[in-house]
């Protein structure tokens, strides 16, 4: 393996083992780790801005489509939001922003969102199944329109009297709902956790001097978690 | 004066540090020594294996490498399994895109544990990555109306033109399959929106475990041909035959449900316990 | 006149970008070109090029935002944050630098990446894994009916999600396909269905200008109107 990997591994294990820190205690690794993080995700960020600026702007530009030119002006007027004169001028390039993304987000969502959701459930048969199937389906039926109720249906008096039953189903159906999520999410979590343990024990610890390091690195942690007053040096972090 | 606790209030607050060491040991002691619990395949992962077996051949795929870093552990071997199995398959062409910022860097992560050389494919002829394309939906929109409007380079910036996979590609209606391996929603939804409503590219979706739940209506709806999250890599790994982090993984994920299901009891019977006893 | 350009045009433009887009969606508006195509098709696709090369622009906007808030601390010298803060602002150049020069692909970009804010990435999203293990043994309690479904029903998932028992105990996979299927699918399709409609209406507002929040702050006279 070359040096280049071996130092990308070294930083990168010893990264992951300073954020799970901040599990057990605050300490100085993390906000160290922390502030990395942050600070690598907007220029990464900026990276790709250029990148994409450069690609799908500039090429087009050079290419001779000169209108091109308005973008780019637009693009840098989005930046006078932090003037406190001239910030109103950010509002053009953000209003042909909006209107894209409403314009797009629309014509779909009534389609694929409203109309296709409808239909799946009005097909879904009640008769002509067998007794387990219609009785799945007309359960699938009732939350269904329970929690459409329960959302859109909000004026006073709608959720209270006899019509309580309705919202209680759709919260009985969502707390389903959630319970699954819930399980899913411990899943992505384990599996996130799995990944980045697995990276330690087969990419970090093989190599030389990762076993003997491993513990000072946890014992520096530690000390690093012990309050500043309650240590001996140094007394503020 | 300290108050003295009873045996289920300390129960009830059994410090965290101990709640996550024994997770921490439940994750570590089947890393160390394999148990091998096999993996149940469902029939979501065999359809959607099915789906790009049986594609026709010179098929071309659509894919969203549209994942962060954040998921890489779970969405990863996943997108690495699939393209295995594109590449194993032969005959395709498996275009992909970005509408994660960290998309191209982790597709070139991918792409070296595939080795796609191994099966005899090549870059510009039978995969190509077209870059990291800004603006999720509008993206998507913009990359189905017109592609080549959109964008004339690849990933690394050379020209479009000079790969025998761009050949007559054009819009959305050049692509046979949409596969996604995203951990947003806005993606994972907006290419419903954007090329399943008004193309009808038939579309895989592989989203991360917590996401699914939001994806169920679609596939009920028929929007959806097969949807898997990250967690079933394993899966596919063993259907594809290329064993790897997914089913490394399977005897891990056993240990550390259990152990959440043995918190959830505990914890439970401590509250109940401490109700009823006062302490 | 300033209130016409600061606030009215910009709603307008919103109107129009929008319903152009719409209109090129659902109608094919005359004039059409020899091949059947409605002028709105080539204005359309303009206008989702630019919003990609705008988003672009926008990308920059966290950076900014970083730098003048840890410009302070520096320039304050806050207690324990200014040496992070220099440091933060350290890895903003390095990574612009680097990434810009030697390009987004580059290995000697890919290699700050992989070192760095991969790994820092997927640590901080899988550290919360811990957090929700703590929670879920503080605060899962089977107090009311509500509850318990959650807790039925999470408990099947999680049993399933464990491959060696959904291979042991067939009757887990079938009841969690059923909790999948049925409650789930309907509730979440029922959430949809609402979310489509609070969308659309939100759609509406903002394009007739009931909805001003994207225009960010408003002086008193811009409120008014």
């Amino acid at each position: 393996m070359d040096l280049g990997s071996v130092i990308q591994i070294w930083l990168a294990a010893l990264f992951t083992v300073w954020i799970y820190s901040i599990a057990f205690r605050d300490n100085v690794f993390f906000k160290f780790a922390e502030h990395t993080f942050v600070g690598a995700a907007a220029g990464h960020n900026i990276v790709y801005a250029v990148d994409n600026i450069r690609r799908y702007g500039w090429t087009p530009f050079t290419q001779g489509a000169t209108l091109y030119l308005v973008v780019f002006l637009l693009g840098l007027i989005l930046y006078t939001r932090y003037h406190s004169k001239y910030f109103w001028l950010s509002r053009f390039p953000l209003a042909i922003m909006v209107g894209i993304g409403i314009g797009l987000s629309m014509r779909a969502t009534v389609t694929a969102e409203f109309i296709a959701q409808i239909i799946s459930t009005a097909s879904l048969q009640l008769v002509g199944v067998d007794a387990w199937t219609a009785f799945s389906n007309l359960i699938f039926i009732i939350i269904v329109v329970s929690v459409v109720y329960f959302f859109v249906f909000t004026f006073p008096g709608l959720h209270g009297g006899g019509r309580a039953v309705i919202p209680k189903i759709a919260r009985y159906g969502m707390m389903a709902a959630f319970g699954y999520a819930f399980a899913n999410t411990v899943l992505s979590r384990f599996q996130m956790i799995f990944g980045r343990l697995d990276f330690l024990m087969s990419s970090w610890l093989p190599l030389p001097g990762a076993m003997m390091v491993l513990p000072i690195v946890l014992i520096l942690l530690i000390y690093a978690m012990i309050p500043a007053e309650k240590r001996p040096w140094p007394k503020s972090s | 004066m300290r108050e003295k606790r009873g045996f289920w209030s300390r129960l009830e607050d059994i410090p965290r540090e101990v709640l996550y060491g024994l997770l921490l040991i439940a994750f570590i002691i089947p890393m160390i020594k394999p148990i091998g619990f096999p993996v149940p395949v469902s029939p979501e992962t065999q359809k959607w294996y099915d789906t790009i077996d049986k594609l026709p051949a010179g098929s071309v795929i659509m894919i969203d490498f549209g994942y962060s870093g954040g998921g890489e552990p779970e969405l990863g071997p996943m997108a690495v399994a699939v393209y295995h199995h594109i590449f194993k398959r032969g005959g395709l062409k498996a275009i992909a895109m970005s509408t994660s910022i960290e998309g191209p860097l982790l597709w070139d992560k991918a792409m070296a544990e595939v080795n796609p050389s191994q099966y005899g494919a090549q870059y510009g002829v039978d995969y190509i990555h077209i870059g990291y394309i800004a603006g999720t939906e509008t993206a998507m929109a913009a990359v189905g109306k017109d592609l080549r409007a959109t964008t004339s380079t690849d990933y690394k910036g050379n020209p479009l033109d000079q790969y025998p996979i761009m050949e007559g590609i054009k819009d959305a209606s050049s692509f046979d399959l949409l596969i996604v391996f995203t951990t947003g929603g806005d993606q994972s939804e907006g290419w419903v929106r954007q090329w399943v409503t008004p193309y009808k590219t038939p579309y895989l979706c592989s989203v991360l475990a917590m996401m699914k739940p939001t994806m169920l209506p679609y596939q009920k709806a028929g929007q959806i041909i097969a949807l898997t999250s990250g967690a079933q890599a394993g899966e596919m790994e063993y259907l594809v035959k290329v064993p790897a982090r997914g089913i490394k993984s399977a005897d891990v994920m056993t240990l550390t449900h259990l152990l959440i299901v043995v918190y959830v009891i505990v914890g439970n019977i401590a509250y109940y316990g401490k109700k009823y006893s006062g302490g | 006149m300033s209130l016409l350009i600061r606030r009215q045009i910009p709603i307008a433009l919103v109107f129009i970008t929008a319903l152009l887009i719409m209109m090129d969606y659902f109608l094919k508006l005359p004039p059409l070109d020899a091949r059947g195509v409605s002028w709105t098709s080539p204005v359309v696709k303009d206008l989702q090029n630019w919003g990609v090369i705008l988003t672009a622009f926008a990308l920059g906007f966290g950076a900014v935002n970083l730098f003048i808030l840890h410009s302070r601390h520096i320039s304050r010298r806050t207690v324990k944050q200014w040496p992070f803060s220099v440091w933060l602002l350290l890895m903003i150049i390095l990574f612009t630098v680097v990434g810009v020069s030697y390009g987004a692909t580059s290995p000697e970009y890919s290699w700050l990446y992989n070192s760095s804010y991969f790994a820092l990435s997927a640590t901080v999203y899988s550290s919360l894994g811990f957090y929700m293990t703590s929670g879920i043994y503080r605060a899962l309690r089977a107090r009311n009916v509500d509850a318990v479904i959650l807790l039925v029903t999470g408990g099947i998932a999680l049993l399933k999600n464990a491959p060696a028992v959904a291979v042991n105990a067939p009757f887990v996979v079938s009841i969690d396909s059923w909790l999948n299927a049925i409650p789930t699918t309907s509730a979440m399709r029922g959430i949809m269905i609402s979310a489509a409609l609070g969308a659309i209406a939100l759609g509406i507002r903002t394009m007739t200008g009931k909805e001003t929040g994207f225009l960010g702050r408003l002086t008193e006279a811009e409120k008014g109107g």
